[in-house]
Formats: C-alpha cells, structure tokens, sequence
C-alpha cells in the first residue's frame, strides 16, 4: 500500500511538474540517450506546424524541421541537416528565425547520462528592439556625418559665385562706362542669383544625404543653361587668361534643370581651377537615345589610377592639396551622386597633360513641351510698347509716378521730367524718345511749350500728346490748333493705349483727341 | 457685340450664327435653369474704341443684358472692360489680346467678370517658334540657316506676336535677322519690304498681319522671286478669302490659331449642325468661338445658381467662380481658365497635357480649294507637313571655291 501510494504521489508529482512545464513560456524538450524524442512541453509543440509525438528519432525531426521549410536555414538542408545530428548532445545556443518574422533563441544542453535538453525562448521583441536601436544610432550619425558634410559643401560651391561676385564688384568700383558698368551689374545679379539657387541645392544635398530629395524633372532648352554657366564663369576664366567657350546648341532636354546645373557648374568650376592655358569648351553631341554634354579642358589631365577614385568623396588630386586653389574633394562626389539619383552617366576621358573631358548624358526632350517661362508672360516681355522710349513731362510728383509706374508696366522705357529744363538736359543727355506725353499745366510753361522745345533741340518732330485737367473748351482748342492730340484727366489707361498706339504705329487714325 | 458691317463683317456674321445655334439648342434643352435665353446683337462696325464702348452701354442701358459674349473686337483695347465692369455683368470674348492678363491682373476685384476665351496673341510668339523647331529637330525640315525674317503689321495684336516671336527664337537657336518691322496695314504693297527680307537670306519669314486679303498679295509677290523659307502668316490665311486671291500660289503656307474647331467626331457634328442650320455658304471653323463660349457661360450659370442683370454683382461674382472652377470640352477642345489671367491656357504652349488646355493648331494650305492640313500638335494633327513647292523651284546652290552662289 505504502508503495502505492509513494507511487500515487510521485505520479501526481509528475503531473503537476508536466503542468508547470505546460505553463511555463519557454519550450523545453528532452531527447533520451538513444536519440529518441522523451518529452516535451505544450510551448515547444506549439512552435511547430507539424506533428510532433514520443519516441520520435531525431534525425526525423530534424528532417521534418528542414523540410517544412518553417526556419530560415543558414545553409543546404542537407548540410543542415548533418550538422544538427553530428552536434546531438553538445552544448550549443543559436537563434532560428521562423517564416512568420519570430526569432526564437535555441539554447542546447547536454544530460548526465545521456541524451540532451533543448530549450527555446522567444526573442522576437528583444531581436527588434535591438534592431530599432542599432537603427536609430546610425540614422543619428549619418545626420550628423551629413550636416559635417552640407556645411563642407556649402564651402566649396559659394566660392565660385563668389569670386565672380568679388572680382565684379572690384572692377564695378574703377568703371566710369554706363553701358559697361550696367552689364558688370547684371552679370553681378546673376552671380547672386546663382548663390541664392545653390544654397538651395545644397540644401537639397542634405536631403539627399537623407534620402528625401526628389528630382523635379522639365523640359527645357539646354543653351539657357549654358548662358548661366557662361556669365557664373566667364570673369574667373578671364582672369587667369583662359578661353571659356560653349558650343551653340538647341538641344532640348529631359531632366532635373537644377541638378544638372549643379553638375555642370562643378565641371567646369573644376576645368577652370585645374587649367592653366588654353582653355575650356562646353558643348554636346547626340549619343544614340542620349545628349552628351562635355566639359573639355586643356588642362593637366588626370592620371590613370586617379581616374578610378576621382569621384570618390574628399578625394583631392596631389596637384590639388599642393596648390591653394584646390577644392575640398566635394565637387565630383556630389556630382556622381546626383547623376546616380538622377539616371545620367557620367564619363571621364582625359590625356596626362593634354587635357581632360567630364561628361553627362541625358535624355533628349520633346521641344514641344519645353519650358518657356510661364510665370514672365506679361508686357514687359512682349506688349507692343516694349522698350520703346518716351518721355513724360508732369510737374505732379504722385502723378508722375503713378503714370511711370503705369508705362512701365507695358514695358516703355520712361523718361520723366518735372519741367522743361529737366525735359531738355534729359535729351541733351542722349534719351531719344519716340512720344512725347506732356502735362499741360506745368507752372511757368504749357505742355505746347515744353513739346515745342523737346522737338526743337532733337531736331525731329517727335510724336506728342498733351494730358489736362482742364477741360475748357478755349485750352482745348487750343492745344488743337498746335496739331497735338489731347487726352482730358483722368487718363484711362485704355484711352492712353489707343491714343499712345495710334501716335507710334498707325498715326492716319491720330485724331484731336476728347 | 459683333461687326455685322465693316472689314471683319465676314467673322461679326459668323460669331452671331455661334450665339444663335448655342442658344437656341439651350433652350430646347429647357433654357438656363427655366429660363430662356434670348440674344441681343450690337453692331460694332468698323471695332474702333468708341463703337465698341457704345455697343456695350447700349447692351447694358438698353436692353439689361446679363452677359456679352463674343468673337472679338480688335479696336477697343480693353476701353468696353470699363462700361462692363461697372455694371457687374459677364463679358466672355475672343479678342485674344495680352493686355487682358494686365488689365485683369491689376484689378481682380473691378474685373472679375471679364474671361478672354482663346489664350492671348502673345502665344503666337513661343508657339510658333516651337513649331519651326519641332520640323528641324524631328527632321521634317532642314532649315538652310537660323535666320528668322519677321514682319508685323500695325495693329497691336500683330506687333505683340512678333515681339514674342522675337523674344523666344533665341531660346530655341534661331536668329531674328530681319525686323520685328512694323508696316503700316492694311496695305497690299509688300514688294520693297519683302525685298528687304530676300537681302537677309531667310530660313523662315513670318508676316504676324492678320488681314486675309493683305497676306494674300503678301504671298502673291513674295512668289515673284521665292527665297529657300518656310512662309508663315497669321490667322487670316485660314480664310477661304486669302485662296480666293492667292489661289496656287497660297500653297505650301504655314498658317495657325490658337482657338479653331477641331476635326474629331465632336468638332465634326458641331459642323454638320451648324452647316444644316445656316447653309453651306456658312463658316463653322469662325462660328466655333462664340458658340462655345456661350454654352460655357450657360453651363456656369446653371452651376452657379443663375445669371445676375446690371448692378447683380455678388450673383455674377459666383458665376465667374463658376466659369473659373469648370473645366470645358469645348468643339475647340478644353477650356480652362487660368485663375489670374482669367484667359484660356494654350496647349502645347503652357500646359503639356492636351485634357488641361486649348490646342494652338499648326495648318498648312497643300492643295487650292481642299481644307487646309491640320499638321500639328500632336494628338489633334491629321496630316503631315509637306515642303512648299517653291522651295523645289529654286535654281540649285552652287558651291564654289569655298563661296556659295544662288
């Protein structure tokens, strides 16, 4: 009896270690000495798709394990397959990674006697959160490494609108030629403007750098680009004496305008700081589907196993780290990158001292949709006053300037006089105006008067109209009888444009005016 | 408002019969929300400022009109935006003019209900010029240099094209070796400037004069001594008028418009229609204009709740939302008004999606007395270019120690 019931507790025993066992997280099986499945928990069963029972081999299960294709298998299933028998009984820990995304950890131990136990915890959370924070760290550091490397770059690429910028504001200070002066001040707002567009892309390099920039790719004529490229370097090519010239072309093209800009200005940055005579010539040619844009040089060439690393970022030529001219190795970095993000190769050909060509191809693009400006249409571009000189005589401050304004905005080029003197030193001073539009009523003198003098010191009978306020038939007539038109204050514009019309390009309808 | 009498007679009879047909298939339908729509015409002559502003006030004072649609008017400069914004009533019109953008754009508010149908002339400029590149780059046409010849006439429509064209040939690697000149029109005396024009060895002449009749003697003795250059000329060349005169020798002439019927199932039946309502004599590809323009204006209308008399200015302020917001498959193609220039968009010109703007159609006269051949843009063309015959007729370039010899 007492046997029975040692052996009635030690099966409740039993029973109550198999369902702690049963409860627990944690899979546990033990394979007997003769490598025979003796036991397992409901948490190991559950693991696995497949049946699982006592007295099972462990070669078979290993087998079905492989076979179910349930684990990621480091290797060939047979190979696997072997392996897990010939490490039978050994002490190992390892992680499976199930079909379904868990991670489950293996850990392996060896049972006195014989045989052995495996256990199998699920690491899936911990295995992510791991993973979340390796992440986490890097995208930290590529941040960083990235502003390090935007603030590198942005030193680099403003130097050369920037030197234009210094070196025209030098010789703007010494010109005393309007005209010349005008064209230095134009090429210096374009320099600016050229500043103002990189800092925006190597804003954009930042976010390349994040993987956020998105190209914005047009249709556009490509020579508009080589007109900016010429004006952001002509001065610096000049001033070490050499020859920058852009072929002709009426390419249109299919691509991102500002990065390729981007690309091109550091081609040709680089042509003009690493040549010293001869000179630089930008131009293109069909290549199959493709336009390739070269950048050619008579420069040093690059040598044969630079060629290979150029591209590479920080790379600096030995010549480069010598002189004081060189750049930071950005240049070119940048540029394979945006040609990679943009789907342009880009091409190197060079001779040791003979010179060097950078190229790009891009896509040929349907003239059709290329980019005129849509944003510029107004009269100023085209109207049929454009350009066309005038001069304004009204001695009424606000109303000179609303009515310059107003002419301005049809695209006339005004000159404007508060009186005769003014009206006559601003002829004498070259203004050649094809119409006259006078004010009647200008203190000392009447707008007859003034038009009367203009004329006579121009030596030409320049069309003319007055304007008033005062609508008295008697001044009417007699601006009328000087064979003036006249138009009665307030202007409408409309009016003024048809009168002003009729004065410049069908004077048989100029009638007396109101 | 529509020039029943005068020089542009022919067009004014055409946008009237567009009114008539548009409206009367609008009132079969049950009119504009219940209303039936009736027409009013203004005669406005000879276009001059004065006639057109006193056709507007008499539409408005006389008869309370809610809205004037029409062809266009190419005298008054913008002069009846005046009378019709201080009533607050609809004007939609075709004058096809750039300084509407300006007029517009400087007061939105005064000018709200004023639409232009077609896009502005200045379109002309960019959109010719892309077409003469489309021939060279695609191979059509191997031009024998870059140089463009351009010669305007006075009217303002026809200086603003050529300075546009002007403006855009370089872009697209042409050069303006003759002119923009200004001739005095209408003329038919066109000898000495064409000469002057032959002395400059063209690869294209572009006369952006709009006078069917005028062009016709343009053309007529530009063919007395034919230089190697395309010939384009403006808008009136379309007309049966510039065959008449120039007959033959009209062949092979590039001409285009940037608001003309399409040749598509729907442009087609519209023709059928208006052929049967007004007899053959009649001009569909003219009264197109006004026709859609007056179903556009009914459609907003209804969308809006109704049209508004003079002095109903916050009613007519939602149907020019209306006309703003609705997108239209005209006979001509879309309608889609730009929100600021209150002004058709051109396609190709602007927008590159041929569903989101009014086509700019390339023709060319290949045959005397059959349609001309609408050969661009793409998808509305139906034919090909073909190479004028005086460009066949010429004596063949001698080369000659490195000197060339015509």
């Amino acid at each position: 009896m007492a046997d029975d019931a040692f052996a009635a507790d030690e099966r409740e025993t039993l029973e109550a270690i198999r369902a702690g066992l049963d409860a627990v997280t944690t899979g546990i099986v033990l394979w007997a000495k003769d490598r025979t499945l003796s036991y397992f928990n409901l948490r190991f069963r559950r693991t696995f798709e497949f049946p699982i029972r006592i007295g099972m081999p462990f070669e078979e299960f290993v087998s079905v394990l492989a076979n179910s294709r349930e684990c990621l298998q480091p290797c060939a299933i047979g190979e696997w397959e072997r392996t897990e028998a010939e490490q039978f009984g050994l002490e190992k820990d390892c992680d499976y990674v199930f079909a379904d995304g868990h991670v489950v950890n293996m850990s392996q131990r060896p049972v006195e006697g014989g045989g052995m136990v495996v256990t199998l915890t699920d690491v899936t959370t911990i295995k992510r959160n791991e993973r979340a924070l390796r992440e986490a760290k890097e995208a930290a550091e590529a941040t960083d490494e990235a502003k390090s490397r935007f603030l590198r770059a942005a030193n680099h690429d403003l130097r050369q609108p920037l030197a234009s910028l210094k070196i025209l504001i030098y010789n703007c200070i010494h010109e005393e030629d309007p005209e010349h002066r005008g064209d230095m001040l134009h090429a210096m707002d374009i320099a600016a403007a050229v500043m103002e567009d990189l800092l925006g892309a190597l804003l954009q390099i930042g976010q390349l750098d994040a993987g956020r920039i998105q190209p914005r790719i047009s249709t556009f004529q490509l020579r508009q680009l080589f007109e900016r490229l010429d004006i952001q370097f002509r001065h610096q090519a000049e001033e070490k004496g050499l020859r920058l010239r852009f072929v002709e072309t009426r390419s249109t093209i299919t691509t991102d305008r500002a990065l390729l800009e981007r690309i091109l200005s550091n081609f040709v940055a680089n042509a003009v700081r690493f040549t010293e005579v001869g000179g630089i010539v930008v131009g293109c040619r069909r290549d199959g589907r493709s336009l390739r844009i070269e950048v050619a040089d008579t420069g040093k060439g690059v040598r044969e196993p630079e060629r290979a690393v150029i591209f590479d970022e920080f790379y600096r030529s030995p010549d480069s780290r010598r002189g004081a001219g060189g750049g930071l190795g950005l240049g070119l970095n940048i540029v394979k990158r945006l040609a990679q993000l943009l789907e342009h190769p880009i091409g190197l050909t060079s001779r040791e001292d003979r010179g060097s060509i950078f190229s790009i191809s891009v896509p040929f693009g349907n003239v059709w949709h290329s980019d005129v400006g849509e944003a510029e249409i107004t009269e100023t571009v085209a109207g049929e006053f454009v350009g066309t000189p005038v001069l304004l005589v009204e001695d009424d401050d606000i109303l000179r300037r609303t009515m310059r304004s107003l002419l301005e905005r049809w695209g006339i080029e005004v000159f404007d006089a508060a009186n005769e003197a003014e009206a006559l030193r601003l002829i004498e001073g070259g203004a050649a105006p094809r119409l006259i539009i006078a004010d009647y009523n200008l203190k000392a003198r009447t707008g007859v008067d003034v038009v009367s003098a203009v004329r006579e010191r121009a030596g030409r009978k320049i069309p003319a109209m007055i304007v008033t306020a005062d609508a008295e038939p008697k001044v009417l007539e007699g601006i009328r009888a000087a064979d003036i038109p006249v138009l009665v204050k307030p202007v409408s514009p409309p009016r003024l444009r048809v009168f002003m019309h009729n004065l410049l390009f069908e004077p048989s309808l100029v009638g007396g005016g109101q | 408002m529509v020039p029943l009498t005068g020089p542009s007679a022919a067009d004014g009879a055409e946008f009237r019969k567009g009114v008539i047909l548009a409206i009367e298939e609008i009132n079969v339908r049950g009119g504009l929300l219940g209303r039936r729509l009736e027409p009013v015409f203004a005669d406005t002559c000879r276009q001059t400022a004065e006639e057109v502003v006193a056709a507007a006030r008499w539409l408005i004072e006389k008869h309370d009109v809610h809205a004037i649609i029409n062809g266009y008017n190419i005298g008054p400069q913008n002069s009846e935006y005046e009378p019709i914004a201080d009533a607050g009533i609809l004007y939609v019109h075709a004058n096809t003019l750039l300084q509407h953008h300006d007029t517009v754009m400087n007061d939105p508010d005064r000018y709200f209900g004023c639409f232009m149908t077609d896009p502005a002339d200045y379109w002309y400029g960019p959109g010719f010029i892309k077409f003469i590149s489309w021939l060279r780059d695609t191979g059509q046409w191997t031009p024998e240099s870059d140089r463009i010849a351009i010669v305007s006439g006075s009217k303002p429509y026809s200086i603003v094209i050529a300075h546009a064209m002007a403006a855009a040939a370089a872009g697209f690697g042409w050069r303006v070796c003759f002119g923009p000149r200004i001739v005095q029109t209408p003329t038919s005396q066109w000898r000495d400037v064409l000469d002057e024009v032959r002395a400059t060895d063209p690869a294209v002449i572009a006369n952006t004069h709009f006078y069917s009749g005028d062009l016709a003697h343009f053309q007529l003795q530009f063919m007395e001594k034919p230089t190697n250059s395309i010939v384009y000329l403006q808008y009136g060349a379309m007309h049966q008028s510039f065959s008449d005169i120039a007959q033959k020798k009209g062949v092979g002439v590039i001409v285009s418009t940037v608001i003309g019927l399409l040749r598509d199932d729907i442009g087609k039946r519209f023709a059928a229609r208006y052929l049967a309502r007004f007899g053959e004599g009649s001009t569909p590809q003219i009264g197109c204009q006004s026709y859609s323009a007056m179903h556009h204006y009914a459609l907003a209308a209804s969308l809006a709740g109704g049209s508004g008399g003079p002095g109903s200015f916050e009613q007519n302020r939602k149907v020019a939302q209306a006309l703003k917001g609705s997108i239209y498959r005209s006979v001509n193609g879309i309608v889609r008004y730009h929100p600021e220039w209150q002004a058709a968009v051109p396609y190709p010109d602007v927008t590159h999606d041929p569903s989101l703007g009014l086509p700019h159609l390339f023709f060319q006269i290949q045959a005397e007395r059959k349609p001309l051949a609408l050969i661009a843009p793409d998808p509305f063309n139906t034919e090909r270019f073909v190479k004028p015959p005086w460009m066949d007729r010429r004596a063949p370039t001698v080369v000659e120690s490195g000197r060339r010899r015509s």
